[in-house]
């Protein structure tokens, strides 16, 4: 394989979030923030009945694409920002685009910009260092 | 949310401080369920999820998330929001493995948005390094603490 600048990564579908996944998230991240886990709690925010998926697990569609594509030991770096919620049971796709090459001490690295949609908007974007392991 | 907004001077003085610190091994137990909760198959070799540079590191300079939200003054549904991350990793993390872990608060703002609304960003770096002294990887966490509409 032969990796280029405005290559595309191959996306990633996400079917349907599972909200029982955030409650073992929330446990093992001893995270005690109830958006997570208490739909009818989160009436006043608007969203009666559903959850709000951990930023981590967010960003974990990313990486999974990106080792998917590169290999499980790829990433050198992530800079993401948040910019909406996931709620439980949503349908997201993972995508990603190489916007540079570079070889740094000895490890050919790509840039690329990574980002997390549901319906054509973008809930998290930024961007990840990968060690072209493939290439 | 919280009604009791912390002052200005309080959070801006927050900059510097410094969690305990420790020691902190991911188990493989732990690392499994993790995998599976990002629907990832299991990884190669004890290499533990990505991911797992956002509770590891938090856990293991000895605080917490409710501790984290307590020293931001923050309580409630709504009250705190992600903003970003920028994780570095210099070398594998992997299973079993005891990484020794630093960090404190890097920067407190006071800040509005558009709307009036007052929020506090908060960031925070904490980093793991091996039983050499190697620095493994650094987890910079970016939080909005919301504070309401202020009246003025």
């Amino acid at each position: 394989m032969n990796i280029k600048e405005d290559d595309e990564i191959p996306s990633l579908n996400i079917p349907s979030v599972d909200p029982q996944k955030m409650k073992t998230m929330a446990a093992l991240l001893r995270d005690p923030y109830p958006i997570h886990w208490d739909a009818e709690g989160n009436e006043k925010m608007g969203i009666k009945g559903k959850v709000v998926n951990q930023g981590p697990l967010n960003l974990s569609y990313l990486v999974n694409m990106l080792m998917n594509w590169q290999g499980q030991d790829c990433i050198r770096r992530l800079t993401v920002r948040f910019t909406g919620w996931v709620l439980g049971e949503d349908t997201l796709t993972a995508h990603g685009k190489v916007i540079s090459i570079d070889n740094t001490n000895n490890e050919l690295l790509a840039e690329c910009e990574i980002w997390l949609e549901r319906d054509g908007e973008r809930l998290l974007e930024g961007k990840a260092t990968v060690a072209l392991t493939d290439n | 949310m919280s009604t009791m907004v912390p002052s200005e001077e309080y959070m801006l003085g927050l900059v510097g401080h410094r969690f305990p610190g420790g020691k902190r091994t991911i188990d493989r137990w732990e690392n499994y369920l993790l995998t599976d909760c990002t629907t990832s198959p299991q990884l190669d070799d004890g290499l533990v999820h990505p991911i797992a540079l956002f509770h590891i590191p938090i856990q293991g300079v000895q605080t917490s998330i409710a501790e984290l939200f307590e020293i931001g003054r923050v309580e409630g549904a709504g009250s705190v929001g992600l903003d970003g991350y920028d994780w570095e990793y210099f070398q594998p993390v992997r299973e079993g493995v005891e990484y020794s872990c630093e960090g404190q608060i890097l920067e407190v703002e006071r800040l509005y948005t558009d709307d009036g609304s007052m929020y506090d960003r908060f960031v925070f770096a904490i980093e793991l390094s091996d039983q050499e002294g190697q620095l493994v990887a650094r987890a910079t966490s970016f939080w909005r603490l919301r504070r309401g509409k202020i009246e003025h």
